[in-house]
């Protein structure tokens, strides 16, 4: 029909990079339970950071003798290496519930278990040694952290802490192509799709935002440099309290699975035009115990079929552009609040790269799977960006290592409370939060 | 607990510098480079038989006594929860060096595929 206009639109492109995924490690295929206990995890955990620090002990003080904690002499400074464990009065422990002064015990508060009390253990193979001093504050380390002391021991027997050295940052990989373009990568968490407090048409406007469908050519410009998009856990809300044991109605089954099935018709929106990673967190209907596995696709029969859908573990390692991301759902600084004392959840953000260690209280305080051959969760190549889901508040920052790494950490919010996202540049590992509201002021 | 048999003498042979848990002499066991383990004297002999139930095959087996030296080596992590391959793999891979020989005895099934404790404790 003849006289109608068409604007002449370029049809735009989003923009494209290369990934890859480095979870292997993470999965858990040829593992088989043999009724192995957590000592072989430690045990892993202990040689290589033991190997690595043994290498560095050798720069930091190299007239001091190593030694193991039976070979200790009193008096004599030395240094030993070993796994930390930390002695909480307030750790909720099993026994209590056997304790016959069961009024002795105090109120367990939910949200911190330190007491001024606290004090930390040094052990190895050979054995363990309580550790004095004003030098280690046990206020900010955790059980399971891998440590080189130097000191010496004391009369009491205890070993008198002079100085620490922790591993520090990994050795970083330089990304070989440097893009000159701006790429944008856009993280979300907590999308809690089925609670009372996630708003959908919030949900819906970020994926408008991101396929083009929202605004004029200039905003859908900016949607076409989103390269990719990670989902970093608690995307759906099961209501939990159908699951008391009881059998369910038939319209209750039907409440069970709507909350995914909400999801997936969000996610097939968002898959249709970007690749986009999700994983597991707290809430969702995954494994517990670290690293959690993927979520199983028949969860999303819609985005399933699209290549661009892929589901992930929790922890979290991709490469793009070969710009090194690395994050988790929140579990491990969640757990480390609980058990330490920082400023904020970039400090112990931080801490875990300088610990080497994604979650350094597996598998005391945090679940995780009892791996005999190797300890997933060391860090072993400093990312560049390091993630880290479910969080109260945005924040961010950029850390730098002694030998010039340089890792961007990104403390993701809540989305159902928040209805914050945040956004990376890849070409300068530049970050900014986007809010998405739906209140409309009158 | 240690319930010591009547026929201890019996069915565990003390014989001289060749006995179960000793500090192997270099002299005999070089060709294989053992490591003197740690704690190894007369307790781990009252561990080994408190079970109850002997086990005669096991005992005049030189090979299983060397397996035995590889489980209670500290420096190989604790040997519970693992086979034996699976443990000399694990050594092997985090460069611990542990003895070649073992590979192929566990490999041609001439000893113990689990470790001596395994389903006594």
């Amino acid at each position: 029909m003849a006289g109608m206009e068409i604007d002449t639109v370029e049809n735009l492109q989003r923009k494209q990079s290369t990934y890859q995924s480095l979870d292997e490690t993470f999965v858990i295929q040829n593992e088989t339970y043999r009724g192995q206990q957590y000592s072989q995890i430690y045990f892993a955990r202990l040689h290589m950071m033991r190997t690595l620090l043994y290498s560095l002990v050798t720069h930091w003080k190299p007239h001091v003798p190593v030694c193991t904690v039976l070979g200790l002499e009193e008096g004599k400074e030395c240094i030993i290496v070993g796994t930390l464990y930390k002695h909480m009065k307030l750790k909720p422990c099993i026994l209590d519930e056997y304790s016959k002064e069961r009024s002795a015990v105090p109120l367990v508060k939910h949200h911190n278990f330190m007491h001024p009390d606290d004090h930390l253990v040094l052990e190895d193979e050979s054995g363990r040694v309580k550790l004095g001093g004003t030098v280690l504050s046990p206020s900010v380390y955790v059980t399971g952290v891998v440590v080189a002391l130097h000191g010496k021991e004391t009369g009491a027997g205890d070993f008198m802490v002079l100085d620490v050295l922790e591993a520090g940052l990994a050795p970083q990989i330089e990304p070989q192509l440097k893009s000159r373009e701006d790429k944008y990568v856009v993280f979300i968490s907590g999308v809690s799709a089925g609670s009372s407090l996630s708003n959908p048409l919030q949900f819906q406007l970020l994926v408008d935002h991101i396929t083009g469908h929202l605004g004029d050519e200039k905003e859908q410009g900016i949607a076409a440099e989103i390269v990719h998009v990670v989902i970093a856990g608690n995307s759906v809300e099961i209501p939990l309290g159908l699951l008391n044991g009881q059998n369910l109605a038939s319209k209750d089954q039907s409440r069970l699975s709507e909350p995914v099935q909400e999801l997936d018709i969000l996610l097939t929106q968002i898959a249709a035009g970007v690749p986009v990673d999700i994983m597991p967190g707290s809430n969702d209907p995954a494994n517990f115990s670290l690293p959690q596995q993927p979520l199983n696709r028949w969860l999303f029969p819609g985005s399933r079929a699209y290549n661009t859908f892929r589901s992930c573990t929790n922890p979290h390692c991709f490469e793009l552009d070969g710009v090194r991301i690395l994050g988790t759902s929140g579990q491990n600084i969640d757990d480390l609040k609980k058990y330490s004392e920082g400023r904020d959840g970039l400090e112990f953000m931080e801490r875990t790269l300088k610990w080497r260690h994604l979650a350094p209280t597996t598998p005391n305080t945090l679940g995780c799977y009892p791996f005999t051959d190797r300890d997933p969760f060391l860090i072993e190549s400093c990312p560049h960006v390091y993630f880290v889901g479910n969080q109260d508040k945005y924040g961010t920052r950029i850390l730098k290592g002694s030998e010039g790494q340089l890792v961007r950490l990104i403390s993701i919010p809540k989305f159902c409370n928040t209805g914050m996202v945040v956004v990376l540049n890849l070409r300068n590992l530049e970050c900014h939060a986007l809010s998405f509201e739906t209140q409309f002021s009158s | 607990m240690a319930t010591t048999p009547s026929n201890m003498k019996g069915f565990y042979k003390l014989k001289k510098n060749k006995s179960g848990i000793t500090k192997p002499t270099s002299s005999k066991k070089s060709s294989l480079h053992l490591v003197p383990s740690l704690g190894s004297d007369i307790t781990q002999l009252t561990a080994l038989i408190s079970h109850g139930s002997p086990d005669l095959k096991d005992y005049h087996d030189n090979h299983e006594e060397l397996m035995r030296q590889f489980d209670i080596n500290m420096a190989y992590g604790p040997c519970l929860g693992m086979s034996r391959l699976a443990r000399w793999e694990r050594a092997q891979r985090l460069g611990l060096n542990p003895p070649i020989g073992f590979e192929g005895l566990l490999k041609a099934e001439k000893v113990r595929s689990e470790c001596w404790w395994d389903g006594r404790i």
